[in-house]
């Protein structure tokens, strides 16, 4: 019968298992450790993205939102005039259902659709202050109750339900209901005519029927028109207060008679349910969107056709970026463990087949063949990563609710296969026949073929840290960008790799020229310290595995510190300094004592007034564009600036006499340049043209941004009505919290927000799990490595103390000799780590999670970098007296009995 | 007759506890004259290492007491004891024990800079060393390119470096072949004359006991003389 498998000696495996239980252990330990970490984040990661995604839809709020619109039917009557048409709140009924049913299986994925029919832009033509007037009808499954307060709900304008109206005649009248806050605002009551006209200056005829309040202002209808509900400042442009009036069925046949038949809108808008919301549905409902978008526009010109439109796929495909960027960034710091990991597992088994040397050379002389030694090492070494593997899993499993399996493959192969290989190469070489060669050109022949061999393999490392630098910074690590993600979420990983070889050519050069100091010196310690270190400093797998932890830690600090900064500096840009209130519409005389009152409140270093218009108008070089408008006493607002220690704002010329206004941009795509020349187009004001003098990155944050001199802009015709204040100082949020009526703002608020954002909070986690996990990996193959080279060592030493080196002395050269390997792994490898963040953290796409225009500012994490350099010099001074307290029971006889060269 | 430089007065030494103690040495005593070579031969496990370990200073007795030039060391603590092997007492062991790194004459000044002599007087001092065992020409080689016999002289010169009273030696030619190791004796029994120095040698090679001036024999831990 053919034996498949050589025999096995169990009690030669288990006896080995006993005397190296200490290594086993630690091996096993390693590989737990990377199966925690590497099995846990992956599915920890898409449930992230599932929050993320959800909250990033909840955030959107309107943007979010998919408007389906048609027309109404047309109302041609038959002499010539517009026919009322009382079945219009059943138009729209119709419009939701048939788009319900375009939906198909997805609906299960929205919120109840909202009805909404919606009047023009009317112009209040009494009082001083700018204001505008819209009639809107909503309606949930029903419309949202309200109680009137005064007079009833709209009724219908004509006791004919189906009345005819000739096109030339007066302004048909309609019935609207209008809030408490309105009617307070507007000074009117149930029955009054509001005093409107149209765009084109046509009066219209809106009556009053009574005044309601909500029963449940958070009902989900009100939601598409909180106007309805209190006056919004700057919704028809800058300094203009939108008023709203409520109608009803029995209204909104009158509203679409009062305006043209195109001017009242017909639509039902959905919004998706963000509590059932994963990445991969919002992926589906984002492409049925994108078809249904792109399907209804050729027929939208028909009567009645449903048009779709929406920012959704917008919404999805910029949190798809960010969940594309954290996974990255996750899978380079995946990789670095991994890396290291594998370092430390080759570490460990070399420490074993070291260990093992005497015994597998006896094995090998008694007859054991090295196929057999190398099934029974498998056999051990399978068993521990099995063993090993599954606790961990269990654990993240239990942290996690599952496992993913792809990232484990490195360090279970290593850990399977680096024992069994190591052992068996020992083995071989001890009980081979080949010798090195006599004469002195032979040897230096295999030298050089050894030589060329490393070199090969170096070369071979540093070509595949380059072609993954460089894919990541053509296409990034994205997910999404097609073809591998290994590879350039890898380059920080190689490239650590590739400075450690660098790093490992360099050290028995400088402990070569150390120890040539040190010969020359009159210090006996130094020229034994130098003489142990250049003797291990050839020692690859250690400077390999300690480098590359110390390098891949400092890098995952540096990533950490980098987001840390940039979530500050983006909470800055989007709240405009430490707290910001959005003042609701009120008289000018309100906002400057406002003003004057926080800035005299305790810990306000600045408090500036400023007019901020988000989505304004501009034509710029013949092309539209939506920009944030900021009006702001521009000298002041510097001021601010420059007490914040923020980019200073460049000063703006003053305008010429009827020339255009000078303005200041920022634009992170670059589509708004100094030199450009923006048309600014307010309704009820002269158009103004502006000009941009500088661009600046000291405001705005992913939007364009325009920021004008408020006194420019008002001497220009524009009018600026404050509706935000921003405050600095310590004491700001405090002092902003006690304007009554206002929304406030605080920095460190948004901040928090920011940080505990699931994408941003989960990769902050992972990164510092990485740092620790890489330390931690970093000092476990230092003591690894020391305890492979103790026993000679501590001989070394012990013949040294025979020449009269006293035991503190010996201690001292035992350090010398660690020395080196510490210090290339404390400052080498940070060094190495922050070169890394320099090169890699580009492309990786911090500013998506950020919330910034452009890539943070690489920021040095100090204090970290500190504890990395120091935990190794600790390192050095701990495994020396752990080493001197085991040494010092062994007699100095016993020790030099063992024998060694 | 010439005062003894060391006096072993019942030195007894065992090693573990119970039935399974071995007792290496048992009430052994016994002098050695100054400028004197002695061989303590013996078969393996008969106590001759733990004996030179013990007049050495790597290692106390149980009982007894070892005088080296009139001063008891089995009192001394460790820094006494260092004090003893960089001025009066040298090893030379059978792996030789040389540092890797350091070249041949590096190896033998390493006793001179623990002892803080001069980096000129060190020079002389190597060069002399290394022309009295004969590898003057070898000075800058590493311990690696060296044979097994060159590397126990240069052992042995390290051991004479710092001028020593005593140059004790557990079986120098241990690792060496027949002819090698008869000249490494050779070379002892010269150092003997010319540095004045004492040497207590343990070996089982007839041929060198020959060489010596005495020979101690020691059996089961005690002197058969």
């Amino acid at each position: 019968m053919i034996r498949l498998l050589p025999p096995v000696h169990w009690p030669s495996v288990r006896g080995r298992a006993r005397a190296d239980a200490g290594p086993l252990t630690l091996a096993a330990l390693v590989v737990a450790a990377v199966t925690v970490l590497a099995g846990s984040v992956p599915v920890l990661l898409t449930s992230t993205a599932d929050q993320a995604v959800r909250q990033a839809v909840r955030a959107a709020g309107g943007q979010a939102e998919i408007q389906v619109r048609a027309d109404w039917e047309y109302d041609d009557g038959a002499h010539g005039g517009r026919v009322r048409n009382p079945r219009s709140a059943e138009s729209l009924d119709d419009l939701r259902d048939r788009a319900l049913d375009q939906l198909g299986a997805l609906r299960d994925q929205m919120s109840p659709p909202i009805e909404f029919a919606g009047g023009p832009y009317l112009k209040i033509v009494n009082g001083d202050e700018p204001r505008s007037f819209r009639l809107g009808y909503v309606a949930g499954t029903s419309e949202p109750a309200v109680t009137w307060v005064s007079g009833a709900a709209p009724r219908a304008s004509s006791e004919h339900p189906n009345a005819e109206v000739a096109y030339t005649g007066d302004p048909w009248p309609v019935q609207a209901g209008i809030s408490e806050t309105a009617a307070a605002r507007l000074g009117v009551g149930p029955g009054d005519r509001l005093q409107t006209e149209d765009a084109k200056g046509n009066p219209c005829d809106v009556r009053v029927s009574g005044v309601f309040r909500p029963v449940n202002r958070t009902d989900l209808a009100w939601q598409v028109a909180p106007w309805l509900l209190d006056p919004q400042s700057g919704a028809d442009g800058p300094g203009i207060t939108r008023f709203g009036g409520l109608l009803d069925a029995q209204s909104l046949p009158d509203a679409r008679l009062a305006f043209n038949p195109d001017e009242v809108s017909r639509t039902v808008r959905f919004r998706p349910d963000a509590e059932v919301l994963t990445l991969d549905s919002a992926q589906r409902i984002a492409a049925a969107v994108v078809r249904l978008k792109a399907t209804s526009g050729s027929s939208a010109s028909h009567e009645g056709a449903a048009q779709w439109s929406t920012q959704l796929d917008q919404v999805l495909r910029d949190v798809r970026e960010r969940v594309d960027a954290a996974r990255a960034q996750a899978s380079v710091l995946l990789s670095a463990v991994m890396l290291v990991a594998v370092l430390i597992l080759l570490l460990a088994a070399q420490l074993l087949a070291g260990r093992r040397a005497a015994a597998l050379t006896v094995a090998r002389q008694r007859g054991t063949s090295i196929v057999a030694l190398g099934t029974e090492l498998l056999l051990e070494s399978v068993l521990l990563t099995v063993a090993a593997t599954a606790v961990g899993a269990l654990i993240a499993w239990a942290a996690a609710g599952g496992v993913a399996w792809g990232w484990l493959l490195p360090a279970g192969v290593c850990a399977v296969l680096a024992g069994p290989g190591f052992g068996m190469v020992t083995a071989h070489r001890a009980t081979r026949d080949k010798r090195n060669p006599a004469n002195r050109s032979a040897r230096r022949w295999a030298e050089r073929t050894a030589a060329l061999r490393r070199l090969t393999a170096e070369l071979a490392v540093l070509a595949a840290a380059a072609i993954a630098l460089t894919v990541l910074h053509q296409r990034g690590a994205s997910p999404s960008a097609g073809g591998t993600v290994l590879l350039p979420a890898s380059a920080p990983a190689l490239g650590a790799l590739t400075g450690a070889l660098l790093l490992l050519r360099l050290l028995p050069v400088t402990t070569g020229l150390a120890l040539r100091q040190a010969l020359r010196s009159t210090m006996p310690l130094a020229v034994f310290g130098a003489s142990r270190a250049a003797s291990a400093a050839r020692r690859v797998l250690p400077v390999l595995a300690l480098v590359a932890s110390a390098a891949l830690a400092t890098f995952a600090l540096t990533l950490s510190s980098t987001i840390g900064a940039g979530l500050a500096d983006g909470a800055w840009r989007s709240v405009g300094a430490d707290a910001r209130i959005d003042l609701p519409d009120q008289p000018a005389t309100t906002t400057t004592a406002l003003i004057n009152r926080i800035a005299a409140a305790p810990g306000v270093r600045h408090a500036v007034a400023a007019q901020v218009t988000t989505a304004t108008s501009v034509i710029v070089g013949g092309a539209s564009r939506q920009v944030r408008l900021i009006a702001v006493d521009s000298a002041a607002y510097r001021e601010l600036l420059a007490g914040a220690a923020r980019t200073p704002l460049p000063a703006l010329p003053a305008a010429a006499p009827g020339g255009p206004v000078p303005v200041l941009v920022h634009s992170p795509e670059g589509t708004l340049r100094a030199g450009d020349s923006l048309d600014l187009r307010t309704e009820g004001a002269p158009e103004a043209t502006l000009t941009a003098v500088a661009t600046t990155d000291a405001i705005g944050d992913t939007d364009d941004t325009v920021l004008a001199d408020a006194a420019a802009l008002t001497a220009a015709g524009v009018p600026v009505v404050p509706n935000t204040i921003w405050v600095t100082g310590s004491g700001a949020a405090a002092a902003a919290k006690a304007a009554v009526g206002a929304t406030v703002v605080a920095r460190t608020d948004v901040l928090r927000e920011r940080r505990e954002a699931p994408l941003v909070a989960g990769l902050i986690r992972l990164a510092w799990a990485s740092t620790v996990t890489l330390l931690a990996l970093g000092l476990l193959g230092f003591a690894l490595d020391a305890a492979a080279g103790a026993p000679e060592r501590w001989q070394t030493l012990s013949r040294l103390r025979t020449l009269g080196l006293r035991t503190r002395e010996a201690r001292r050269v035992a350090a010398g000799e660690l020395l080196p390997l510490a210090l290339v792994a404390a400052l080498g490898g940070p060094a190495l780590g922050v070169l890394l963040a320099v090169l890699t953290l580009g492309p990786l796409g911090l500013r998506l999670l950020t919330a910034q225009p452009g890539n943070p500012v690489l920021v040095l994490p100090w204090v970290g970098l500190v504890v990395v350099v120091a935990a190794f010099l600790v390192m050095v001074v701990a495994v020396v007296r752990v080493e001197a307290a085991v040494r010092r029971r062994n007699r100095l006889s016993e020790v030099l009995r063992v024998g060694g060269a | 007759m010439t005062a003894p430089l060391v006096t072993v007065r019942g030195i007894s030494r065992t090693f573990g506890a119970g039935p399974t103690a071995v007792h290496a040495l048992r009430d052994v005593s016994f002098d050695v004259e100054a400028g004197r070579m002695v061989a303590l031969v013996g078969r393996s496990g008969s106590g001759k290492t733990t004996l030179l370990n013990v007049i050495g200073g790597l290692d106390r007795p149980d009982a007894g007491s070892v005088l080296i030039d009139g001063e008891d060391i089995t009192g001394l603590d460790e820094d006494g004891l260092s004090q003893l092997r960089r001025d009066k007492v040298s090893y030379v062991f059978q792996t030789f024990g040389l540092i890797p790194v350091l070249s041949a004459a590096e190896n033998v000044g390493a006793p001179l800079r623990l002892a803080r002599t001069p980096a000129a007087d060190r020079e002389q001092r190597v060069r002399l060393l290394l022309d009295l065992v004969g590898l003057a020409d070898h000075a800058e080689q590493r311990p690696g390119e060296l044979s097994g016999g060159q590397q126990q002289r240069v052992a042995i010169a390290r051991a004479l470096a710092a001028s020593p009273r005593l140059l004790i030696a557990d079986e120098p030619t241990g690792q060496l072949d027949a002819d090698t190791g008869r000249s490494v004796m050779a070379l002892l029994r010269g150092v003997v004359e010319s540095e004045g120095v004492t040497v207590l040698v343990s070996t089982h090679d007839p041929v060198m006991m020959a060489l010596a001036d005495r020979v101690v024999r020691i059996g089961d831990g005690r002197l058969e003389q």
